[in-house]
């Protein structure tokens, strides 16, 4: 049985759509990224498992029990999960230890029992010695261990955290990520992780969601969405890859007034479609047959460089072997592995 | 679920409204239409009458010469204490902005000490009849300086929000630091000052105590709108009331007509100020002049502030009215006196519950106003702006509403069966309701602008946490609304607590409140023992604002540091 099932679900403010038919089913303590560009609806889609955003159709499902749906609409504080946010959200006017004592004292601990816990919880992310501080005597870093401890004291099932890490420094960052990570594996939560930061994805999750303009492109792990992306979206914003708008016949691609020669196994593409290549699969001024192209910046970065053509309204990235090679000069560029897609080339831009 | 959220505001929206109507607004219309409605015989003939044209009269004229002293005198201060390096500016701020929290009567009655014809102490220095307080004048004069705070917070407020840039670039244009602040910051801080002129004016055509003390004691009387409504309320019969009405439909006219005035500017100014955020700007040196206008605004403050309270605590301490000075005239019977009557204590409790049960009031609806303001932006914002109306509206006239509304028991007879009497003519709980409604504002304005401050997310996270709609509101977001609240109760304690002008006419007799008593020993008995509680007001005033403005500091503190 999955731990949080999303089915169909729609939402929007006024006209803009912001969750257009999505469906989602996340396993028992797996830990799922959601990642996204800006805007995409990874915050709404996170607030509404939790309950604080209603969809305007479809239903959510929490360990088999239907939270909302036809005749189903669960609160959210009868949804028994645990929740990190972005600002932190951290009471101003309660101690460390009152902050994470607060949702004991709701599901009816004694004052006993919930301190033994809320000693535990603060343990589990290193701030027992802070825990009659208040939180305007914290650093950023420590306001957010208080949240994460004050979202897994009650040992819910599902956690659910949106950007957690983005206001933190990245040594900071570093450090929580493995906390998380760590944390993950010792109490098996279900997590749901809200983050425009594919590194940040890639590191902790068992699946990654890619998500964009409100709708799923793609869920699989990061090694699959790496190697095998669904959609040009995807290899552009995870991979970082060059997406190539254009037409394939007798071998070779045309995009933006430049022939680019396909390798073998591509070969026997015909008619539009859109082709992505990772910079790294591009070779730049060895062999022959190449395309030529003209180098408008070359970016050293020690064992490799990074070479910029210009081509039609978006720059060509590739990386290789660093060459003595100056902007203005024309070199041959070769596509040595890559991916086509049928269809004509998709108005988002990739990630960067 | 929408359908159960309409049904949600509209519950709100219903028990906001209903007090607001019956005890705020509803009472106005019914003055209107009664002044309307007698608007024959003798309401008319006291229009035309020469008294009410008087009346009225003098009301213009008077509120135009404190609207001029406060523009004068505020907007040259503005810029000094705003953009300026002028010495002690904390200091004289405090000092300029203080007549705002005290009752203007005292202000009143510390210039007839000071420069009353016969035994004024100016007028001992500078030599007999110098300086006549009495009259259109001296009323006009102490009321500008009382109004003053109004013109100077709004036109400090406009010029530190004026975008540096633009001054800049005048600046880099070829002008000097003083053309470009005259050029450029000034015209733009223009229609804030004007607007605090316009709310200087209504300030002053609502005023009673001071043109009463200084107007109608005075031979010959110098009567205004205010006052001859009073008179004719305490001549009574049918006759009285019809002229006091339409007279109260006069001013409350006139009142309106001002408050749109003065928010038309105060938006026609809004819209050309940049929020330039955080931007500290240099203040400009004046160089060899700072010390004169130092001192010159020393003595301003000094003058206008300093002198009249001295004056009032010297006439506490004098064993008679206008004794001569020196030490053996001096004496602490009046204090011993005034501190132990019996009348001065009962009437001290009755303010302090009063002005506890208002400020309570004030701030439940305030929450109310602002929560609604929060999930029902429309309603919300209706709710707030007729919330706020009661403000502006004359003390005077909400007072005369209220009495002619409630001057019969209403009763109120529910599905047939449950009845309720409302018999609140002479008693206090129309004084309370008049305290809650001219203050009401203080709760929705304030509590509207914190709750708007507080992160969404500390509820959210007691709700996820486990704590239903209520608790989240009661644990995560009311802590951090606790300021706000209890800026809003003190203020509203303090201003029921010295409030004069609606208990005089509200007030039933032999249940005196503090502002009646002052008001009663000042005219009548004995201005020694008024100054006594004068002092008392100005002593409880101070210590409330020092102590917020002490706890709010260290509450920044507490929120900075760490
Ligand atoms: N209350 C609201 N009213 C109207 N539009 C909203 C509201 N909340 C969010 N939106 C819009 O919905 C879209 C998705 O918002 P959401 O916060 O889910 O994005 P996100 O993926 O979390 O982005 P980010 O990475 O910037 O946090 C945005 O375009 C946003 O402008
Ligand atoms: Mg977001």
């Amino acid at each position: 049985m999955a731990g949080i099932e999303l089915t169909d679900i729609h939402k929007s403010y006024g006209p803009t759509r912001v969750v257009q038919g999505l469906s989602l089913s996340i396993g028992q303590g797996e830990f799922l990224a959601l990642l996204g560009p800006s805007g995409c609806g990874k915050t709404t889609t996170l607030r509404m498992i939790a309950g604080l955003e209603v969809p305007d159709s479809g239903t959510i499902a929490i360990d088999g029990r239907v939270v909302h749906g036809p005749g189903a609409r669960v609160p959210p504080e009868r949804r028994g999960l645990g929740m990190v946010f972005q600002s932190y959200a951290v009471w101003p006017h309660r101690t460390v230890a009152k902050n994470v004592e607060y949702p004991l004292r709701l599901m009816g601990l004694r004052r006993a029992e919930a301190t033994a816990r809320v000693r535990e919880a603060l343990g589990w992310v290193r701030m027992e010695a802070l825990a009659e501080r208040m939180p305007h005597a914290l650093s950023g870093g420590q306001l957010q261990r208080v949240a994460l401890a004050r979202a897994l004291v009650g040992r819910p099932r599902v956690l659910l955290l949106d950007e957690p890490l983005s206001n933190l420094d990245a040594a900071l960052k570093e450090e929580l990520r493995a906390e998380i990570a760590a944390l993950r594996s010792r109490l098996g939560t279900t997590m749901v992780y809200v983050t425009h930061d594919q590194g940040e994805a890639m590191a902790l999750a068992d699946r990654i969601a890619v998500m964009d303009s409100g709708r799923l492109e793609q869920v699989d792990s990061p090694e699959r969405l790496y190697s095998e992306p669904a959609t040009p979206f995807v290899a552009g914003f995870v991979g970082g890859a060059n997406l190539l708008g254009g037409e394939s016949g007798a071998g070779c691609f045309f995009a933006s007034g430049a022939k680019f020669e396909l390798p073998p196994e591509l070969s026997g593409a015909e008619g539009p479609g859109t082709l992505v290549v990772r910079p790294e699969d591009l070779e730049v001024g060895v062999g022959q047959g190449g395309t030529p192209l003209t180098l408008s910046a070359r970016l050293f970065l020690g064992s490799s460089a990074e070479y910029r053509f210009p081509l039609g309204d978006r720059l060509l990235r590739a990386i290789g072997p660093p060459l003595e090679a100056r902007p203005g000069e024309t070199l041959p560029v070769r596509v040595r592995k890559g991916r086509l897609f049928r269809g004509s080339f998709p108005a988002t831009k990739p990630g960067r | 679920m929408r359908l159960a959220e309409k049904k949600l505001e509209l519950v709100l929206a219903a028990t906001l409204l209903a007090p607001l109507l019956a005890f705020a607004i509803g009472p106005v219309v019914v003055l209107l239409v009664r002044s309307v409605a007698s608007l024959r015989g003798e309401a008319l003939l006291e229009l035309l009458s020469a008294d009410g044209r008087r009346a009225t009269y003098n009301t213009l004229t008077i509120s135009a010469g404190a609207a001029g002293v406060a523009f004068l005198v505020g907007a040259p201060l503005a810029l000094l204490l705003e953009r300026t390096d002028l010495a002690y500016r904390g200091v004289l701020r405090v000092l300029f902005t203080l007549p705002s929290a005290i009752p203007p009567f005292i202000w009143g009655m510390g210039w007839l000490a000071l420069a009353n014809p016969k035994a004024g102490l100016l007028n001992r220095v500078l030599g007999a009849g110098a300086l006549d307080i009495y009259g259109p004048v001296g009323i006009a004069f102490v009321l500008g300086g009382a109004g003053l705070p109004l013109v100077l917070l709004a036109g400090t407020a406009s010029l530190s929000r004026v975008d540096p840039a633009l001054e800049e670039a005048a600046r880099l244009s070829g002008a000097g630091p003083l053309r470009a602040l005259l050029t450029v910051s000034l015209p733009l801080a223009l229609p804030a000052l004007g607007s605090g002129a316009v709310m200087v004016f209504l300030f002053s055509a609502s005023a009673f105590g001071v043109p009463y003390i200084l107007g109608v004691t005075a031979s010959p009387p110098t009567v205004v709108l205010t006052t001859r409504i009073y008179g004719q309320v305490l001549l009574g019969g049918p006759d009285a009331l019809a002229r006091a009405l339409s007279l109260s439909a006069v001013l409350l006219l006139l009142a309106s007509v001002l408050l749109v005035a003065g928010q038309l500017l105060g938006r026609a100014g809004r819209v050309r100020l940049a929020a330039g955020k955080g931007v500290s700007r240099r203040p400009m040196p004046l160089g060899r002049y700072r010390s004169p206008l130092s001192v010159a605004a020393a003595v301003a403050a000094f003058v206008l502030v300093l002198l009249p309270l001295f004056a009032v605590f010297l006439t506490s301490v004098q064993k008679s009215y206008g004794a001569p000075l020196g030490l053996e005239h001096l004496t602490f019977a009046h204090w011993a006196g005034v501190l132990t009557s019996p009348r001065t204590l009962s009437a001290a409790g009755r303010s302090v519950l009063l002005a506890g049960a208002a400020g309570t009031l004030v701030c439940a609806f305030g929450l109310l106003v602002a929560l609604s303001r929060k999930h029902f932006p429309l309603a919300g914002r209706a709710v707030d702006a007729l919330a706020s109306w009661p403000f502006a509206v004359p003390g005077t006239v909400m007072a005369m509403a209220l009495l002619v509304a409630f001057s019969r028991d209403l009763r109120l007879v529910l599905f047939e069966r449950v009845a309720f009497v409302l018999a609140m003519a002479n008693t206090l709980w129309l004084v309370l309701a008049a305290y809650a409604a001219k203050y009401l504002v203080l709760g929705g304005s304030n509590l509207s602008e914190s709750m708007a401050q507080v992160d969404p997310s500390l509820a959210e996270a007691a709700r996820v946490s486990g704590a239903s709609r209520a608790r989240a509101f009661l644990d995560a977001t009311l802590p951090s609304l606790r300021p706000a609240l209890a800026s809003a109760f003190v203020l509203a304690f303090l201003a029921c607590a010295t409030e004069l002008t609606m208990s005089v006419l509200l007030v039933p007799t032999g249940k005196a409140v503090l502002g009646t008593l002052l008001f009663e020993l000042q005219s009548y008995a004995d201005p020694n023992a008024a100054s006594v509680l004068a002092c008392g007001f100005v002593l409880l005033v101070v210590l409330a604002l020092g102590a917020m403005e002490a706890v709010r500091r260290s509450a920044r503190r507490r929120a900075v540091g760490g």
